[in-house]
């Protein structure tokens, strides 16, 4: 018998199980934030009808509040957020913080850009999967929450220590990188399956920016 | 209870260790080949591939075992997604084994077994490792990528 090297699709629910759950983490339809399934590219219209639907059922709330209705009580707990906003919050927060350290270092060693600006894009790209994936009804008081201060450049803890020297600067993305890296590896276990595919591919990512970085101080490739 | 026990991976935990398995037979049939087509640091760096992926092969088919499950053999050829004729073409069929053994490692990250989840990851990141070292470049999203994949009948 045969097989094919690049092939056979053998990995039936992997790779494209990103796009396979939506409905897991998103389950909890009431949750003031929830996460979604589909991968970054699957997401838009997903996004926007989940996102109509989790609009209209905060929206109904004051309604029934006011309402005095009966079914009340059965809103009067909280309901609790999927682990996933968590971590996903975290990973968010992780990216930004990442992008502001590109920033910081491209704009004290401008010698650095051409060969950092690839990697700060994918870390660009990485937030945009992560976010995709978290959906807030808009005026919600978790809407705020969203997305926390590092975006706003140098302002940002961990940015402004970036180093002026170049080996220096380039060891400080280094140590950013491999930490990024490890706390998904860590919190992977701890997500529904989709996200933690995406936690993963996102990890690797980071891991390959660290001998990517090495080649821009050897002077080297990339 | 005790932490010596193994735990019974699920058949979906299986299916998926099986489907890394037959990425790794497939890397190891086709690193064979490149192999044949370069020299130097790129023969050595295929090398070492190579051997990395019989690793992984063995701890991928211990983990079988250990769940009660036959490993899946490997096929005595493989179509190639291109023909090799040189050095190019040989590193080109590397990136694409990386890429494919990546992808499937991340249905072990989909497991609901920690341990089974973090060897998926720490898998995917090694594959990306060497697939960015062979590309000369890196993605953002090691694994999702399915480009230039499409068998070859």
């Amino acid at each position: 018998m045969t097989g094919t090297v690049a092939g056979g699709s053998a990995t039936p629910g992997t790779a494209a199980g990103g796009s396979a759950t939506p409905g897991t983490a998103a389950g909890g339809s009431a949750t003031a934030s929830t996460v979604a399934g589909g991968p970054a590219a699957a997401g838009p219209t997903a996004d926007r009808s989940r996102r109509a639907v989790l609009a209209a059922a905060a929206a109904s709330l004051p309604l029934l509040a006011v309402a005095g209705c009966k079914g009340i009580g059965a809103l009067a707990t909280p309901p609790r957020p999927a682990p996933d906003v968590a971590l996903l919050r975290a990973a968010i927060a992780a990216e930004e913080l990442m992008i502001a350290r590109y920033d910081a270092v491209i704009a004290r060693s401008p010698g650095l850009a051409a060969a950092l600006r690839p990697l700060r894009a994918e870390h660009r790209l990485h937030l945009a999967g992560f976010r995709s994936r978290l959906i807030v009804p808009p005026g919600s008081a978790a809407a705020g929450a969203a997305s926390p201060a590092p975006a706003s450049s140098g302002a940002s803890p961990g940015a402004s220590g970036a180093p002026a020297r170049t080996a220096a600067a380039i060891s400080f993305l280094q140590g950013a990188e491999r930490v990024a890296a490890a706390d998904l590896l860590r919190r992977l276990t701890a997500v529904s399956p989709s996200l933690a595919q995406l936690m993963a591919s996102v990890a690797a990512s980071e891991a390959t920016h660290v001998a990517a970085l090495a080649a821009v101080r050897g002077g080297g490739r990339t | 209870m005790t932490a010596t026990t193994v735990r019974r991976a699920t058949a979906a935990e299986v299916s998926a260790m099986q489907a890394a398995l037959a990425a790794e037979h497939a890397a190891i049939y086709g690193y064979g080949v490149a192999g044949a087509h370069l020299t130097g640091t790129d023969l050595t760096a295929a090398t070492s591939d190579w051997v990395a992926h019989q690793v992984a092969r063995d701890s991928l088919q211990a983990m079988l075992r250990a769940a009660g499950a036959t490993p899946v053999a490997a096929a005595v050829a493989y179509r190639l997604p291109r023909p090799v004729r040189g050095a190019v073409s040989a590193i080109s069929l590397a990136v694409t084994l990386e890429d494919r053994v990546a992808s499937a490692y991340l249905g072990l990250v989909a497991g609901s077994s920690p341990g089974i989840r973090k060897f998926g990851a720490r898998q995917v990141i090694a594959a990306a490792i060497r697939a960015a070292a062979w590309r000369g470049r890196t993605v953002a999203f090691p694994g999702f990528s399915d480009r230039a994949l499409s068998p070859q009948g």
